[in-house]
């Protein structure tokens, strides 16, 4: 269970991101945060394991609360939340294994980890977790070499690796192509269906339909709905996204 | 009086341009007219106020074409009698001298330049000696030497300064150009041959034998503690023959050295700097040091710091260098470091300024450690991009050290100030062709590392 109370971030330039959202996310929800470019999202997301410092408010995950919580403890608690992002965030340079290895930092020794040395149980693991999102025969190659989709994969498998009971997704098939989209949406509900909350921002009206348990909408930093996806028809989307909003549809789905 | 407004360029040049309308043509055709009169006046040759004269006339020429055609003048007149009169005056003022070019001169020095001084046919040495007492005393002992089968004798068996003995041997190469030269007792080579500043040189016999008048060198006794102390001086007879093959000479010796030295030198600093300008170039990356208003002073003093530091070449350093440790290669490993701490801390900043805060933001958020942070996401993000500026480094370094050791920071440099010196051209031709071989080779190789790095 994920609490979210007041959350509000405002940046050093004054920019207000967030502005007192509350809402919960029960156990093995797919809940998906939608909004304009610029509405909070992002910012949301990265609150919850603060990768971002909220200005006021709090989060509890489990009732402990995150946002009071020592470094120490932060990386506890941010170990058991995976994290995938837009633009897949992989160290390019780094072999696929490398990066899918690395999510595993929260566990393993870090002196170990340091010079580069990983348990053999660790690399069995990264090979597996490589397997079940179907790029297995690209381990050992530089990130960089994979496509679009399969570095997401990569993402995807990073973020197993940390047996996440949470995992948050920054917009993650945003760079990818309408087909590539639900192969990777489809191994998130494949996670979500074992157990693991989701919390995903999307942009395409048809995916969250498709997708989401319930759905959250930010509009320039405040909470602009909460419900069922199913209640967000052609007026409510105009309202949250403007009048000039026109539903791009996620072609050939 | 209006439609002849042009005539006024005449008295004074842009006058009409300006009266026209044209006000900055006619400005800048007076001040370029007038720093081309006081140029002329000041270094001029009589023949060089051409120039302005034609100018001057161009202008009377262009305020016409102005007035009554619309249209201005080519400015291809103005332009070249302006610039060959700089020209002109450029070159007197350099002292360009073309009858100073002495053929002669150009010859005897690039002439030993085609047969570097590198290696040589393998030679071996067939030597023998005797000794003779100068000056004399009672009851010498006999000049007579007799060694592996050969056997060398001076008569008379002692002599003074200046007067003369014959010398023979035999035993020797049969036909074969023999050396003769003196030895004094503390090991001081003198040469017997025409004004005792050649080698006296004579072939043997069939037999291998040989004869000779020589005089006992003026100078035999010049670093004598007691000139009337009679003691043994030496004459030896030296005869070479190749074995076939090649070896080193003595400055294709030296010349490696030097190279190694130089390449040596190069390495050592570039070791050095890097190891200074990685956490330096650290203070002066601006995504890094930008967050508070105190760490970007910091990185801004240190960008200036490095700015600066850059600016000075290595040349410079090292002649300071030179009088602090004193001549020799530390100095121009030192002038090398420093210079290159500065261009290794920029080159580094500025990597660490492009790299991807992405990967940074993801690993943070699987709960790793500082420390894992930056050696998951920061280091393979930099490492290619530092080894390779390192390397192109090296290769800039090695051809700084070169130079360096001009003025006296060692190495293969160094060496060639000596030959230029001591006008061995050869040794000098060798030196240039192991530089250019040195330059070319690392260059080739750092490109390579460096290709299969990025």
């Amino acid at each position: 269970m994920l609490r979210v109370e007041h959350l509000t971030k405002i940046y050093p330039n004054g920019t207000v991101a967030l502005k007192d959202v509350s809402f919960e996310v029960p156990d093995g929800e797919f809940l998906v945060v939608i909004g304009l470019s610029g509405s909070g999202k992002s910012t949301l997301l990265r609150c919850i394991n603060r990768l971002i410092e909220p200005t006021e408010g709090k989060i509890y995950w489990n009732d402990v609360d995150i946002t009071a919580a020592s470094p120490a403890q932060l990386r506890q608690i941010r170990r058991q939340i995976g994290m995938i992002f837009q633009q897949f965030n992989l160290v390019r340079r780094s072999k696929v294994i490398t990066n899918v290895l690395a999510g595993r930092l929260g566990y393993v020794n870090p002196w170990l980890s340091l010079l580069g040395i990983w348990p053999a149980e660790e690399r069995r693991r990264a090979l597996a977790a490589l397997e079940r999102v179907g790029i297995a025969d690209k381990a050992y190659e530089r990130a960089d070499a994979l496509s679009g989709g399969q570095q997401q994969r990569v993402g995807i498998a990073r973020a197993l690796m940390q047996e996440p009971r949470l995992i948050l997704a920054d917009e993650p098939v945003a760079s990818l192509d309408p087909v590539l989209a639900h192969s990777i949406l489809q191994y998130l509900e494949e996670l979500n269906k074992e157990g693991v909350t989701v919390i995903c921002s999307l942009h395409f009206l048809d995916l969250v339909h498709r997708y989401a348990t319930r759905v959250i909408a930010l509009k320039q930093g405040v909470k602009v709905f909460e419900g069922k996806p199913q209640e967000i028809d052609r007026q409510r989307f105009k309202e949250i996204y403007g009048e000039e909003a026109q539903e791009v549809r996620a072609a050939s789905l | 009086m209006s439609e002849r407004k042009w005539l006024l360029s005449a008295f004074l040049p842009g006058a009409g341009q300006f009266l026209g309308g044209r006000r900055y043509r006619g400005g800048a055709i007076l001040l370029l007219w007038l720093i081309l009169v006081v140029i002329v006046a000041a270094y001029g040759q009589p023949i060089w106020w051409i120039s302005p004269i034609l100018i001057w006339l161009w202008n009377i020429w262009d305020a016409f074409h102005l007035q009554r055609l619309g249209r201005e003048a080519s400015l291809f007149l103005p332009l070249l009698a302006g610039l060959s009169v700089l020209y002109g005056i450029g070159w007197q003022i350099t002292q360009i001298d073309l009858r100073s070019a002495d053929m002669r001169r150009a010859l005897q020095i690039v002439r030993p330049m085609l047969r570097p001084d590198f290696v040589q046919p393998r030679r071996e040495l067939n030597q023998m000696w005797v000794e003779i007492l100068v000056p004399c005393k009672e009851n010498p002992p006999r000049a007579f030497n007799k060694l592996d089968g050969k056997t060398a004798m001076a008569t008379p068996d002692c002599a003074r300064v200046g007067e003369v003995v014959i010398v023979s041997v035999q035993g020797l190469w049969p036909n074969t150009d023999t050396q003769i030269w003196w030895q004094t007792p503390i090991g001081d080579p003198k040469m017997l041959g025409p004004n005792e500043s050649q080698m006296l040189i004579l072939p043997t016999d069939d037999n291998g034998a040989l004869s000779a008048t020589i005089r006992v060198p003026t100078t035999a006794l010049v670093a004598a503690p007691d000139p009337s102390l009679a003691l043994p001086h030496r004459v030896y007879f030296d005869q070479y023959r190749n074995v076939g093959g090649w070896e080193l000479s003595f400055n294709g010796r030296e010349v490696l050295k030097g190279a190694g030295v130089t390449i040596a030198m190069a390495l050592m600093a570039t070791v050095l700097a890097s190891l200074f300008a990685i956490p330096i170039s650290f203070l002066a990356a601006r995504n890094l040091m930008g967050g508070h208003p105190v760490t970007f002073a910091i990185y801004f003093a240190v960008r200036t710091f490095l700015n600066v530091l850059r600016s000075i070449e290595s040349l410079i350093l090292a002649l300071i260098f030179v009088v602090i440790v004193g001549l020799g290669p530390f100095a121009g490993v030192l002038a090398l470091a420093l210079h290159s701490i500065a261009a290794l801390g920029k080159l580094y900043a500025d990597v660490l300024e492009s790299i991807d805060p992405g990967p940074i933001e993801a690993i943070r958020a699987t709960g790793a450690n500082w420390a894992q942070v930056v050696r998951y996401a920061v280091i393979p993000q930099i490492i290619s991009p530092f080894v390779a500026f390192t390397i192109y480094r090296w290769d800039i370094n090695v051809r700084s050290a070169t130079i360096i050791g001009l003025v006296g920071g060692g190495g293969i440099g160094y060496l060639l100030v000596e030959l230029i010196r001591i006008n061995d051209m050869r040794g000098v031709s060798a030196v240039f062709i192991t530089i250019a071989v040195i330059v070319i080779a690392l260059d080739v190789l750092s490109a390579r590392i460096r290709e299969r790095l990025v």
